[in-house]
C-alpha cells in the first residue's frame, strides 16, 4: 500500500511520551506513515486559547484519520472535553472497544472476548444542560430514530465482517421508554436484516451484573452514550485495567484512534506508564486502514513480550520503562 | 443511628436569579434555521444533537436531525413579558416544541454551551 497521512494528537501528561513509543513500534512495523503532528489538551490554553485549535480540527478534516493521546478533561467547570468536541465536530458516532484477555495478566476467567459498541454523539452527552430553579438541574437525554439505526447498523455490519455470533442492545427501557425504548426499537429493526446473527437485549443493571459473575457469555454490546461509557470501562477492568483498553472513534469519512485512559499527569515525564492501549488503539487504526500485515506483527510482538513477561511497565507487575517496552516490542516484532 | 429526626430537606443557598436568555426548541424539515431581528433577543447559536451547527465550522459528515436547539441571548435587559412577546413573534414563522428561559445565578450562568 502506499504511504498515509495520519494527524498524530499526543495529548498531555504521559501523552507525548507514549505516542513517541507508539510512532516508534508503528513505524517498525514496515507501514508507510507521514506524521502530522498536532496539539490538542490543556497544554494548548495558553498558546491558543482553547483545547482544540482551528489547525489541529484542518488537519483531521484533511486527513481523516487521527491517533490520539490522552488529554484531561476538566471537573465541574471550565471547558469542554477535547474528546467530546472532537466525536460531535466530525460525527464519530461508532466508539468501539474491544475487551479481549492478554496472557501474562492473571484473571479468573479462562476467555473474554467482548467488543462494545458505543453510540458516541448522543444520550445525555448532548450536553443540553440548564439550572432550571437554583435547587434543581437538569439534563436532556437525547435520543433519535437516525442515531440509533446508524449505531445499531454499525455494529451488525463489524461483527458480520467479523465473524461474530452474537450482539445484545443493552437499555434501561423499562424505565426509559421513550428514549431507551427508541434505541432498542431501532435496534430490533436493524436486527430483522442480519438473521445469521443471534440478537437479543439485555437490562444495563444486570449485564452489569452479569459480567462481573460470568463475562464470558457475553460477544458484542450495542449501548447508547452513558452506558457504552460506563460498561467499556467495566470490561476493560475485566480484562487487565486501562493500560490495555484501546479504543476507536469512528464516523462516515474520519475516524480518531485512542486509548480509553487519562493523561495521568502526576507520571508525566517519568517514563514509565504502559503504552499498550495506545498501542493497541494504533494496530485498531492499521486494520482500519487496511494494513493488517503490520497490525498482526504489531500484536504478534506485543503478546510476545506480554508472555515472555521479562519487559513489562509497572502495572503489569514489572519495572520496564515506557521506552524499554517499547524497544522490547520491536525487537520482538522481528523475530515473530 | 440514622432517624428520619436527623435528617432534613438540604437546603441549597440561593443567589440572585437573572433572566438572560432564552432556548427555543424549533423543529423544521428545512435545514439549519436562519432568524430575523428579534429585538430584545439575539441568536448566539444553533446546536442539532448537542453539536453546534451555526455559527462556525460544521463537518459535511454531521448527521442532522429534524430538532434544532436555538440560544437567543438578550440584548438589553428583559422581563417575563418579553419572552411572551418574543416567542409570540417567533410563532409566526417557526414549529417549536419547547422554550428555556435562561437564568443567571450570581455571576454563574445556569445553562451549558454546545460542543
Amino acid at each position: 500500500m502506499g504511504k498515509h497521512v495520519i494527524t498524530m494528537l499526543p495529548g498531555e501528561g504521559t501523552g507525548p511520551e507514549i505516542c513517541e513509543a507508539v510512532r516508534r513500534v508503528i513505524d517498525h512495523s514496515g507501514v508507510e506513515i507521514v506524521w502530522e503532528y498536532e496539539d490538542i489538551g490543556l497544554d494548548c490554553l495558553d498558546k491558543y486559547g482553547t483545547l482544540l485549535p482551528e489547525k489541529t480540527i484542518k488537519s483531521i478534516a484533511k486527513n481523516k484519520i487521527a491517533i490520539k493521546g490522552p488529554t484531561t478533561t476538566p471537573v465541574g467547570t471550565g471547558h469542554k472535553s477535547a474528546n467530546v468536541t472532537l466525536r460531535k465536530l466530525f460525527d464519530l458516532y461508532a466508539n468501539v472497544r474491544p475487551a479481549k484477555l492478554i496472557p501474562v495478566l492473571k484473571r479468573p476467567w479462562d476467555q473474554i472476548d467482548i467488543l462494545t459498541f458505543r453510540e458516541n454523539t448522543e444520550d445525555s452527552y448532548a450536553a443540553i444542560e440548564h439550572m432550571v430553579s437554583d435547587e434543581v438541574a437538569q439534563c436532556l437525554k437525547v435520543i433519535t430514530w437516525p442515531g440509533s439505526v446508524r449505531i445499531a447498523e454499525f455494529a451488525f455490519k463489524w461483527a458480520k465482517a467479523n465473524g461474530r455470533k452474537k450482539i445484545q442492545c443493552v437499555h434501561k427501557a423499562n424505565i426509559m421508554k421513550m428514549t431507551d425504548g427508541l434505541f432498542l426499537e431501532a435496534f430490533r429493526e436493524v436486527a430483522k436484516k442480519y438473521p445469521e446473527i443471534e440478537a437479543g437485549d439485555i437490562i444495563v443493571d444486570n449485564c452489569c451484573m452479569q459480567l462481573v459473575r460470568n463475562p464470558a457469555q457475553f460477544d458484542c454490546l450495542v449501548l447508547p452514550n452513558l452506558y457504552g461509557d460506563i460498561l467499556s470501562d467495566l470490561c476493560a477492568g475485566l480484562v487487565g485495567g486501562l493500560g490495555f483498553a484501546p479504543g476507536a472513534n469512528i464516523g462516515d469519512n474520519c475516524s480518531i484512534f485512542e486509548a480509553v485512559h487519562g493523561s495521568a499527569p502526576k507520571y508525566a515525564g517519568m517514563k514509565k506508564v504502559n503504552p499498550s492501549a495506545v498501542l493497541l488503539s494504533g494496530v485498531m487504526m492499521l486494520r482500519w486502514i487496511g494494513e493488517n500485515a503490520a497490525a498482526e506483527k504489531i500484536e504478534k510482538g506485543m503478546n510476545k513480550v506480554l508472555a515472555e513477561a521479562k519487559t513489562l511497565t509497572y502495572d503489569a507487575g514489572g519495572t520496564a520503562s515506557t521506552d524499554e517496552y517499547a524497544d522490547a516490542i520491536i525487537r520482538a516484532m522481528d523475530t515473530v | 443511628m440514622l432517624t428520619k429526626a436527623t435528617t432534613g430537606r438540604a437546603k441549597r443557598p440561593a443567589k440572585p436569579i437573572t433572566l438572560v436568555g432564552v432556548d427555543v426548541y424549533i423543529i423544521t424539515e428545512n435545514g439549519i434555521p436562519q432568524f430575523d431581528d428579534y429585538g430584545a433577543f439575539k441568536i448566539e447559536f444553533v446546536s442539532n444533537r448537542g453539536t453546534k451547527v451555526w455559527p462556525g465550522y460544521v463537518s459535511e459528515d454531521l448527521m442532522l436531525v429534524n430538532w434544532y436547539r436555538c440560544r437567543f441571548m438578550a440584548t438589553k435587559t428583559v422581563t417575563d413579558a418579553d419572552v411572551d412577546t418574543f416567542l409570540a413573534a417567533l410563532s409566526k414563522k417557526w414549529k417549536w416544541s419547547a422554550a428555556q428561559k435562561l437564568w443567571n445565578y450570581g455571576d454563574e450562568a445556569g445553562f451549558s454551551k454546545a460542543y
